[in-house]
């Protein structure tokens, strides 16, 4: 008995001789982080409302975008990949008056995810347009999806199926895809098409739209 | 007495000197290829990797060299490794801080300096045998070296690609910009026949 409580001793020892730097270096760094990340993170958190917000407002210019956040509305989808995710929605006001919605939506890209701002009316009839928040597609060919030329195209579409077409002309609910980079501009819309879809839906069902058909 | 002094000033200025050209981790080590190669289209965010390495190569070599007689032969890799990612992460949140629109084009090359191979090749070589002074003047000479070499490649690469230079225009107006110089393919090229050319110089040298 005395023997065994001996070997347990030393077997700690030996744990502590060996490791003891190891477990006070994470304890420093740890601090170290958590020092670094509670100084950061309302700057970190404030540049990302930031940028949500001056490309809001290039959709839906002179609006105030309140977030549903605020007033206790959680708005949750099911994504592209299957799962449920949080998303934030922005009421576009001016005054007393909704000039209509935005919100991000992400998705598969050719090279990696495509995150996206959405803007539409306030009926979701009609989207308002659309812009990148984060993309890393191919430089000359997939980045023009951050463009003006493709993203005009979307301006004023109705906010139903889009349709992507090669060639002709962007008529009713038809995108011209970017020449040499297909596969992007079918991500884009992709993207589009799902997120106005399950947003409506999940904002009809939480009373805050009709639940008029488009 | 000042022949000492005269020795260690010179083991300063070799260490220092050795990673600006004789020991450059990209051209003669062919070390930290992924960040050489992801993030040369333009300057600007060659510069800001080349900076954030620096100072994780500084913090490690020094973190690293203060604590070298206490490590633990099988524990030194996981130790390194502590002390890198926590460095990274720091320079990572204070990008993502001070400077989003940098953060946001580097993507995931900031945290992924964690497993660049010059900043563990030199905490095992240099930090973890050497006093404090030899390992900071050895982060920052193969830091500076890294960092030049990442600029030499992205200023031709963005050259090419635009015409620009720091987003100035410097290319005259009949100038066709290549845009394949700014995806991988450009990398590659400009990377191989700069290794050449620093092989046909350094040849019959060492």
């Amino acid at each position: 008995m005395y023997r065994r409580e001996v070997k347990a001793v030393s077997k700690i020892k030996y744990f502590v001789q060996q490791s003891w730097l190891l477990i006070l270096s994470s304890f420093c760094f740890g601090l170290l982080l958590a020092i670094a990340n509670a100084a950061w993170s309302p700057r970190i958190e404030q540049n990302r409302i930031n940028k949500l917000n001056a490309l809001a407002d290039r959709l839906i210019p002179g609006a105030d975008f309140v977030p549903l956040e605020k007033s206790g509305v959680v708005i949750e989808v099911i994504s592209l990949k299957g799962d449920r995710k949080k998303i934030d929605v922005y009421k576009a006001m001016s005054g007393e008056q909704c000039l209509g919605w935005s919100f991000n939506a992400v998705g598969p890209g050719f090279q990696d995810k495509i995150e996206l701002i959405i803007a539409v009316d306030k009926d979701f009839k009609t989207i308002a347009g659309f812009d990148v928040l984060a993309s890393n597609e191919s430089p000359g060919t997939g980045a023009k999806i951050k463009e003006k030329d493709f993203q005009k195209q979307f301006k004023g579409k109705p906010a139903a199926k889009l349709e992507l077409i090669k060639s002709g002309q962007a008529k009713d609910n038809k995108i011209l895809a970017i020449s040499g980079a297909t596969i992007s501009s079918e991500f884009v819309v992709e993207i589009i098409n799902h997120y106005i879809k399950v947003v409506r839906q999940e904002m009809q069902k939480k009373g805050l739209l009709g639940n008029d058909k488009e | 007495m000042t022949k000492n002094s005269d020795t260690t000033a010179s083991i300063y200025k070799e260490t220092l000197l050795a990673g600006l050209w004789r020991e450059n981790p990209v051209f003669r080590l062919l070390l930290g290829m992924c960040p050489t190669l992801a993030v040369t289209a333009a300057v600007k965010p060659a510069l800001t990797m080349g900076l954030s390495v620096i100072f994780v190569l500084v913090c490690s070599n020094i973190v690293v060299s203060l604590m070298r007689n206490l490590l633990k032969p099988h524990l030194r890799i996981l130790m390194f490794t502590l002390t890198i990612s926590t460095f990274v992460t720091i320079a990572d949140l204070f990008l993502r801080a001070f400077q989003p629109v940098m953060s946001e084009t580097l993507g995931p090359y900031v945290p992924l300096i964690i497993v660049n191979c010059i900043i563990i090749c030199r905490a095992e070589a240099c930090a973890s045998k050497n006093n404090l002074v030899v390992s900071i003047i050895d982060a920052i000479g193969m830091g500076v070296g890294f960092t030049l070499t990442l600029c030499v490649l992205a200023g031709i690469r963005e050259l090419l690609s635009t015409g620009m230079i720091f987003e100035a225009k410097v290319m005259p107006d009949w100038f066709v910009p290549w845009a394949a110089m700014s995806m991988p393919v450009g990398a590659f090229i400009t990377l191989g026949l700069l290794l050449g050319l620093v092989n046909r110089l350094t040849k019959g040298k060492s």
